[in-house]
Order: C-alpha cells, then sequence, then structure tokens
C-alpha cells in the first residue's frame, strides 16, 4: 500500500480513491478525484490553476524549501523490515508533522506582516477623505475632536537658504 | 485531434446505420450534438466497452496494424482490459504474419474505458489497443510495445507480459 500524490492538486491520494490514467509514453498520473481528472483532461497547467499546491509554491504562498520535506521524499528501495526503526518512525512522524506545520504557520504570519500597518494607514486615510459621508462638515468644524489632530512639522531655516542655490 | 473527431463521427453514423440496439444511448445524443457543428461538445466523452465494429490499434510485430472486433468473448456489453476477443484485420503491413481480412483472437492490453483494480483505484489508459493471439493464448508476435497494465497477470497472459516494455 502506497500513500500517492494527486498529480494536479498534490494531495495524497488514499487506497480506493481516485483514478490513475497511463498515457501512452507510459507515464503515470494520479488523480485524488474527478474534480483534478476533469481539469486535466481540460488541459489546465496546475501551476496557473489558483486552488492547487504547485499554484501555491510557484507564488511563494506556502512554504517550498524545508528540512522537513526531506523525510517525505520518494524512495524507490524497499527498506529490511526492521521492528525498532519501524517503531522509531511512527513515533517521529507527528513531531515531524508539528514542526512542518509550525513552520509553515510562521511562513504565512511572515506574509501577513504588513496588513496590519497597512490596514491603519488605510483607515486613516478613509477617515480623512470620506469622513463627510458621515458627518457635515459644518459639524466638523463646530467639533475638532472628530478629525484627526493636525501635526505640525517644524522646518528648519537652513533649507530655505539652500533652495535658491539648488534652483541656480 | 480531426482524425479522432472524423474516425469518431464516422463511427457513430456506421452506427446509427448499422442499427445496433446495444450502442449506448450516450452515442445518439452525442451525434445530435455534433450534427449541430459543435466541433468542442459539451457532452461528456463516454469511454465504454470494446463491442463489435470497434476498432484496435495492433501493439505488437505480428504484422496487423488496426483491427475491428468482430465478437467479445466474455460479457454481454462488450470487452474490457484484459478480456480476448475476436477480430478481423483491417490494415496490415505488407510483409507480416497476418494479412488483411483475417480472423484472428486478440487480448485488450490498454482501453480508454477505467477497469477497477483490487485495492479500489481505477486504472485507464489513453487509447484501445490489442495483441493478436492465437487460440491457446499465446501470442503472434515476438514484441509488445507500449506499456500493458498487470492485470494480465490474473487472466494467465504471462507471455505477454515478459514481452512487455512496460507493465503499468
Amino acid at each position: 500500500m502506497r500513500l500517492e500524490k494527486c498529480w494536479f492538486c498534490s494531495s495524497t491520494v488514499y487506497p480506493g480513491h481516485g483514478i490513475q490514467f497511463v498515457r501512452n509514453d507510459a507515464k503515470i498520473f494520479r488523480f485524488c478525484r474527478s474534480k483534478c481528472h476533469k481539469n486535466f483532461k481540460m488541459k489546465r497547467n496546475p501551476r496557473k490553476v489558483k486552488w492547487t499546491k504547485a499554484y501555491r509554491r510557484v507564488h511563494g504562498k506556502d512554504m517550498t524549501q524545508d528540512s522537513t520535506f526531506e523525510f517525505e521524499r520518494k524512495r524507490n528501495r524497499p527498506e529490511r523490515y526492521d521492528r525498532n526503526l519501524a517503531d522509531n518512525v511512527l513515533k517521529a512522524i507527528p513531531k515531524i508533522d508539528k514542526i512542518r506545520v509550525s513552520r509553515e504557520e510562521r511562513h504565512h504570519k511572515n506574509r501577513m506582516k504588513e496588513n496590519e500597518a497597512k490596514g491603519q494607514r488605510e483607515a486613516k486615510k478613509e477617515l480623512e477623505q470620506s469622513i463627510s459621508l458621515v458627518k457635515a462638515p459644518s459639524a466638523l468644524q463646530q467639533d475638532p475632536s472628530l478629525t484627526l489632530p493636525k501635526t505640525i512639522v517644524k522646518v528648519s531655516q537652513q533649507k530655505s537658504e539652500e533652495n535658491p542655490l539648488m534652483e541656480e | 485531434m480531426a482524425a479522432t473527431f472524423a474516425s469518431r463521427c464516422s463511427r457513430v453514423g456506421r452506427s446509427l446505420f448499422g442499427g445496433l440496439s446495444n450502442s449506448s444511448p450516450g452515442l445518439f445524443t452525442k451525434s445530435h450534438e455534433m450534427t449541430c457543428g459543435n466541433y468542442f461538445s459539451q457532452v461528456k466523452q463516454q469511454r465504454t466497452f470494446i463491442q463489435m465494429r470497434t476498432v484496435l490499434k495492433v501493439v505488437d510485430n505480428s504484422g496487423a496494424k488496426q483491427v475491428m472486433c468482430i465478437q467479445a468473448l466474455k460479457g454481454k456489453k462488450g470487452a474490457r482490459l484484459g478480456d480476448t476477443i475476436v477480430a478481423s484485420v483491417k490494415e496490415a503491413h505488407p510483409n507480416g504474419k497476418v494479412k488483411k481480412g483475417k480472423v484472428v483472437y486478440a487480448v485488450v492490453v490498454r482501453a480508454a474505458m477505467q477497469k477497477g483494480r483490487c485495492d479500489g483505484s481505477q486504472v485507464r489508459f489513453d487509447d484501445n489497443a490489442v495483441v493478436l493471439v492465437d487460440k491457446q493464448g499465446q501470442p503472434i508476435g515476438t514484441r509488445v510495445f507500449g506499456s500493458v497494465p498487470h492485470e494480465l497477470r490474473k487472466k494467465k497472459h504471462v507471455k505477454i507480459l515478459t514481452l512487455a516494455g512496460h507493465i503499468a
């Protein structure tokens, strides 16, 4: 029994699921479900289809290089059964999974880092520009607490002397 | 693609004129779609059994190139992957063991219709291909091209498996 990867979406194909398509050049394509199979028949490129793992890896949405992926590499040499080895592997699998998941979360958080600052900037801009949708301008002049406080920027005197020189 | 369209169209035409009662209703709906002038038909291509009048490719060096099924030996609806059929040679190499017009037995080694495997998965190939056999089940040719499924082992066509280049 072997858990394969779907050629289109890269999810695991468990036994009893999916279709295996053998092309005439002897290349075997495995699909996890008919959705992937139909997309393949439509000749869609998985690197361009948004919900596939291939797209996410190519566009940097998901982690690509990590040492935890080395453990899942396909090895074609059958290992001689060793009870201790099998036991250790079974113990290690959940640990490796936990590490991989935490690293993926970190990658995702790194990607989403700028969102908070961006959201603040956009909110500030919206408040400045569209406050008139909510409050009438005359009300704003009377009650200055509704607008953002105006920041006073001090300009040093040296700059005004340099400017005529720069203009020349 | 034009060639397959033409062959598919002609096959449908022949079946209509032949008045085959056991052709699937999908064929009739498909022919109607085609007469509407819709080249890229919306109807899903139904892959069915290998039955009378099915043209198959020959993938051994027995001399024949194309063969038309006369009878599926087992199965009410038609032959599937791994079954034997009786066929008439429609196209042959000029100097080969088999000549055009000869009635031969053949084993289906590639079928476009999916076949279920004992682990629950389904396999399907790109085309319908056949290896010519004698009445005892021994292949007439000495080489087999392309990939063959390991369903043949269960059907006791071990000789074909040994001659095969690739086992799917």
